[in-house]
């Protein structure tokens, strides 16, 4: 081996060993600086994404057109006979929807956040949000849709944040069974395969006899997260040597998820 | 030295462009790894300090991108893809004369075992911190589903890079003459 090599391989063995001695406040901060050089890149490649899978799902081939075509010219008989009555009922729902909109009605003080990118990784459920520092946002601050709980931030940089998703098997919420008075933390699975993955409700007592469908939230136990937070539904429950498991259907749809709220506080 | 500062921007590139591709649901949810076949064509087209600069610049932007501190904890040391993306380069490099021969078979079945081998490695760390080591199909598929989509991938992007190295003038180290 060349000296040059030596000296090569001398330097890094250095910068390893420099970053293996990272501890976790190192850690967070190195991610941080990573995050903040790349921010313009994931959010300029956000907005690209989105042009590109426009542009495919606009594109079809002539026989899917003609069905289409054939099957709109139904619907359009039909749709013209209710639009009618729909028209008076248009100006009621918009009003509505105004009213019920989230943030208005929410008892939390929120940031809306747009979810920039998804982690590339296998066994880490991570999602990239558009805000950060500057806007206030703070590490282990709750993630939210208008359906219920996503996650916690676990890094944060000027602008942009990542966000901890419920489904990942480290992020654990105490959580409190609606109609009972079970506790017990929530958690996700090492692997889903599904786009829709499950969640875990554990240390549950035996006799908890859960039905499916049961709502779950948060209890505010531990601080991270405040109560009230919708979680899930009970899916099955089962009765383990020690204690009583359930595994939940996920009150969002964390696989599809494009605007979030950071809880900031309590209004 | 233009065709490293290149293979620099592109493993940038690559490592954004991850963070946009979905996972596939018709392979188990397999992640695709592009990152990992650009460092391995690096390891044998560039001489050994280069190939160690590359290993540890991928290294550095796959960590800072995967490491998660969570309640104030770190589930997978800073550092640990340096080390893994090191000793795979390394191999990778010790390669290089049949490379240099034109042989690239070997070296794109080799990107598909290494960049499942980075999966795996990722995956035991994080079950030796979290225990229960579990080993289902769909991890398997998981572990071994990127893997072979580099491999896959991997002729395109090694004629690709080799154009490009072709372009930037870019000579392939003394190996190639003396196997020519």
């Amino acid at each position: 081996m060349s000296r040059t090599n030596i000296i090569a391989l001398l330097i890094f063995g250095a910068i390893l060993g420099y970053f293996l001695s990272f501890g976790p406040d190192m850690t967070q901060k190195f991610k941080s600086g990573v995050y903040q050089l790349l921010a313009p890149f994931l959010t300029s490649g956000s907005g690209l994404k989105k042009q590109i899978t426009s542009v495919s799902t606009g594109l079809k081939s002539l026989d899917q057109l003609e069905h289409q075509n054939s099957a709109l010219q139904v619907e359009n008989r039909e749709l013209r006979a209710t639009n009618q009555g729909l028209r008076d009922v248009e100006h009621e729902v918009n009003r509505l929807r105004h009213a019920l909109n989230y943030r208005e009605r929410s008892v939390f003080k929120l940031i809306a956040a747009e979810i920039v990118a998804r982690d590339s990784s296998t066994w880490w459920r991570t999602v990239t949000i558009n805000r950060g520092k500057r806007d206030g946002i703070e590490i282990d601050m709750s993630v939210v849709t208008a359906e219920g709980l996503v996650g916690k931030i676990t890094t944060i940089s000027n602008n942009i944040s990542v966000v901890l998703l419920a489904s990942d098997e480290n992020c654990r919420v105490a959580a409190s069974v609606e109609g009972s008075r079970e506790q017990g933390i929530v958690s996700g699975e090492r692997v889903t395969t599904g786009l829709s993955p499950l969640l875990d409700l554990n240390f549950l007592t035996k006799q908890a006899g859960l039905k499916p469908g049961q709502k779950v939230y948060t209890s505010g136990v531990g601080g991270v997260f405040p109560s009230g937070l919708l979680i899930g539904a009970v899916k099955t429950f089962r009765v383990r040597e020690l204690d009583g498991q359930a595994q939940l259907t996920p009150a969002v749809d964390l696989s599809h998820l494009e605007d979030v709220f950071i809880v900031t506080g309590r209004r | 030295m233009i065709f490293f500062f290149l293979l620099l921007l592109l493993v940038l590139a690559a490592q954004i462009a991850e963070l946009f591709i979905p996972a596939l649901p018709w392979l188990y949810s397999a992640h695709v790894y592009i990152v990992p076949v650009i460092v391995f064509y690096g390891a044998m087209a560039l001489p050994f300090p280069l190939m160690l600069a590359l290993a540890l610049y991928a290294g550095v932007l796959l960590d800072a991108l995967t490491v998660q501190v969570i309640g104030g904890k770190v589930e997978i040391s800073t550092g640990s893809s340096i080390l893994l993306y090191g000793v795979l380069a390394g191999i990778m490099h010790g390669l290089r004369p049949l490379f240099a021969r034109g042989r690239w078979e070997v070296h794109c079945i080799l990107s598909g075992i290494f960049t499942s081998l980075i999966v795996l490695a990722q995956y035991l760390m994080i079950t030796f911190r979290r225990g229960s080591i579990v080993f289902t199909r769909e991890i398997w598929w998981q572990i071994g589903g990127p893997g072979l989509i580099a491999m896959a991938v991997a002729p395109i992007l090694f004629w690709l890079l080799q154009w490009m190295g072709r372009m930037t003038a870019y000579a392939y180290g003394p190996e190639r003459g003396r196997f020519e």
